[in-house]
């Protein structure tokens, strides 16, 4: 409400100096959308200067074959051909799409169980305690987060002594370095640190459900199990929605994690589009190349988003 | 001895750092690229220091205490030159380094590192071959025809001088002292099957015999090592220099990539290498795991350290006993920004770089230093480390990294093929195939 009547409120004083013709109401709109504009402005412009004119700036160099230093020269499509063609883009697009189930998938299947739990014993003590060691990981920089599970994945690291402390030493192995664990470890990073995102938001969706559709199940017989199943996750559907956008926005532009820990190896197992886009850019001399895959991510991460969103509200 | 192929020559000195840098430089306007400016070239050459209070801008990726004791000694000579220092981490700066000197505010003096020679084409750098000439470069510096290039900045060793190294790096194999009596393995090996005859042998004693770390490609050491070694040094630098034509899929090329699949397979090498970062290696090795390690002089502090008097270093042995010895190093290079406003005392600087009292700074930093006969005498590893660096200057067997200046990808695609190799995803031929398919690309 409040972001409502201010403008009008600001607006009145500008009508009054206007002096004495009335305006028509038409007038009048199309002033007050001006000043509301102006209301705008200071989050517009610099949302304009380091967004969308750096977006439309890289979209712009897209066209172009250009080493990031000398002269560019304009090759139109070209960029987009060898995107559409590479077969090391390929496989990058294939990782991103199976971290996808590492970032998206296991983190609110995760987060709706623990949710649901943590909501049955909400006032009990300790719940706070347990809300905050699963959201922690979230406040983590990704860089701190890469660098601690680079020594849990090392071979004489935290995960293979486990293995060895409970006789399981034979299961130990290089995880990072491992052709067929690199990419599943990697994605189980980001499982640990997206969960307890996905936690707290379906945690603050458990509280806007009305506990009389709780009781009242209970009355007919519902256990937690059905509970679950009946009420939390499809009255939590809103808040599900909000989870595998941003979760799959994490998925598909990952880098950082990755850079830290595998740098994209061994081989290729590892790469995603950030890793590429990042290679191409500033080692490879290829920012016209970087420039037109980094579009095409933007663009698939866009459709992906609003399709999430779209099957959301439709089922709703 | 007339029929021995020509020495590589001074030039193999100078083969500078790892990687290749690139990056979006946005200008004022839309379109892209830097715009080529009026010449580089030095203007008014004097060496006289200027008197005035003047501030230099370093920009290095040099995490030893070379560039800064550098920068203190000089200051010390001449208390009016303030300098500013940038320092920034080895991979961010490969990243970053052309946009920064792409910038108004360029640091007056920067580390080069290969492909900054792309800033050539832009004019960025400045030529300070009239200051050479002055100063009498060419007689105080070895190889600096390696930071000479063609005005496309894609050819070494030909066109305009634009630095000169600070201190340089060679590869050596270390081993634990300590292990090899406890073995019975007699050091230094005269040639590279000896070499592998020792690994063999700890090996069997239930060693790890050559540690290293392939998560981040480390396995380029001992392989740059094994070109050395193997190849025609004309044909090696062809190639490390991005040279068109050149190919590394030939027999002695196949020989060193068989070489070092071989002792991935047989064992001697760290097992799941790639799961271990190269860091790791060195700290493990100087933690008294494994017995050698092939590695550069920049390890020697961090081995020093470790093993104290159980740490030794020997040149990497040739093919045939008392052949010429052959290695693979780098250097830390300073040039000039086209932008300075104080290029005569960057010159200074640079000058400084091979006077007796830069040979103690950077002699004790690790490196060797350019005037080799100034370099302090020292006992234990760096005294071996010293005695390694006077065999391969003998023997002009200083050859360049592979991976640094050939294409803009290089590193990252060894790095990747490295870890297939010694995963065994591809074999020699495939592997070898896939660099040189990367070398024609660039080089088409």
């Amino acid at each position: 409400m409040a972001t409502t009547t201010t403008p009008r409120r600001a607006a009145r004083p500008v009508r009054k100096d206007t002096g004495p013709p009335p305006h028509s109401p038409s007038t009048t709109r199309r002033r007050r959308r001006a000043v509301a504009l102006l209301y705008v402005l200071p989050a517009l412009l610099p949302y304009t200067l380091f967004a969308v004119l750096p977006a439309l700036h890289t979209a712009y160099l897209s066209l172009f074959d250009w080493d990031g230093v000398t002269l560019p020269s304009f090759i139109g499509l070209d960029n987009y051909r060898r995107v559409a063609t590479d077969p090391q883009l390929r496989a990058a697009a294939w990782h991103a799409g199976a971290l996808i189930v590492f970032f998206s998938v296991l983190p609110i299947a995760i987060g709706l169980v623990s949710a649901a739990l943590v909501a049955r014993r909400s006032g009990r003590r300790g719940t706070s305690l347990i809300r905050t060691l699963l959201f922690l990981p979230q406040v983590v920089p990704l860089v701190a987060v890469a660098v601690i599970w680079r020594w849990v994945y090392a071979e004489n690291g935290t995960l293979n002594q486990a293995l060895r402390a409970i006789g399981l030493g034979r299961l130990t192995d290089s995880w990072l370095g491992s052709f067929t664990w690199a990419l599943p470890a990697v994605g189980l990073v980001g499982t640990w640190v997206v969960a307890g995102l996905c936690m707290v938001l379906f945690l603050s969706g458990t509280q806007r459900i009305d506990q009389e559709i709780y009781e009242a199940a209970r009355m007919d017989g519902a256990g937690p199990v059905r509970e679950f199943w009946s009420i939390t996750v499809p009255l939590l559907r809103p808040e599900m929605a909000v989870a595998l956008s941003i979760t799959v926005i994490a998925a598909l532009s990952s880098f950082d994690l990755i850079y830290i820990t595998t740098g994209g190896g061994p081989g290729n197992s590892t790469v995603v589009p950030g890793i590429l886009i990042y290679r191409l850019a500033f080692g490879g001399g290829a920012v016209g190349l970087a420039s037109a895959l980094a579009v095409v991510l933007t663009l698939v991460i866009s459709v992906a988003v609003v399709l999430i969103n779209h099957l959301a509200r439709e089922r709703s | 001895m007339s029929h021995v192929p020509a020495p590589p020559s001074r030039r193999s000195f100078l083969a500078a750092a790892a990687g290749s840098s690139l990056l979006v430089a946005c200008g004022s306007s839309l379109t892209p690229g830097a715009e080529s400016t009026d010449a580089a070239s030095a203007s008014p050459v004097s060496t006289a220091v200027p008197t005035g209070k003047i501030t230099l801008v370093v920009a290095d990726a040099d995490d030893t205490t070379m560039t800064p004791g550098l920068l203190a000694a000089f200051r010390e000579k001449y208390p009016n030159v303030t300098f500013k220092r940038q320092y920034t981490g080895w991979d961010d700066y490969l990243k970053s380094i052309n946009t920064t000197m792409s910038a108004d505010s360029a640091p007056d003096i920067a580390q080069f590192v290969s492909g900054m020679n792309n800033l050539v084409k832009g004019r960025l750098l400045l030529d300070v071959g009239g200051y050479g000439k002055a100063y009498g470069w060419s007689r105080r510096f070895p190889g600096l025809d390696q930071i000479t290039f063609s005005a496309d900045g894609r050819t070494a060793g030909t066109g305009a001088l634009y630095g000169v190294p600070g201190g340089l790096s060679f590869e050596g194999v270390y081993c634990n002292k300590a292990k090899v009596r406890k073995l019975g393995l007699a050091v230094p090996p005269a040639t590279l099957a000896e070499l592998e005859a020792l690994f063999a042998k700890a090996k069997a004693a239930g060693e790890t015999a050559l540690v290293a770390g392939n998560l981040d490609g480390g396995l380029n050491h001992p392989f740059n090592v094994l070109l050395s070694v193997h190849l025609k040094p004309e044909d090696r630098e062809a190639w490390a220099f991005g040279r068109k034509g050149a190919k590394i899929t030939g027999p002695e090329a196949v020989t060193a990539a068989t070489t070092l699949k071989r002792w991935v397979d047989q064992g001697y090498v760290t097992p799941k290498v790639n799961g271990t970062s190269d860091n790791d290696a060195t700290a493990a090795f100087a933690r008294g795991e494994g017995v050698f390690r092939i590695s550069g002089n920049w390890a020697a502090a961090a081995v020093d350290k470790g093993l104290g008097e159980d740490a030794g270093l020997f040149n990497m042995p040739p093919i045939t006993k008392g052949g010429p010895l052959r290695t693979t190093g780098a250097g830390v290079y300073y040039c000039v920004s086209s932008k300075s406003k104080n290029a005569a005392a960057a010159a200074a600087f640079l000058d400084f770089c091979a006077t007796r009292q830069a040979s103690a700074v950077t002699a004790k930093a690790g490196f060797m230093a350019p005037d080799a006969g100034a370099m302090p005498q020292q006992s234990g590893l760096l005294g071996d480390v010293r005695t390694g660096w006077q065999g391969i200057v003998k023997d002009s067997g200083l050859q360049p990294f592979i991976q640094n200046a050939s294409t803009p990808t290089m590193p990252d695609t060894l790095t990747t093929q490295l870890q297939l190799l010694a995963g065994g995803k591809a074999g020699v031929e495939k592997f070898l195939a896939a660099l040189q398919a990367d070398f024609d690309q660039f080089h088409s």
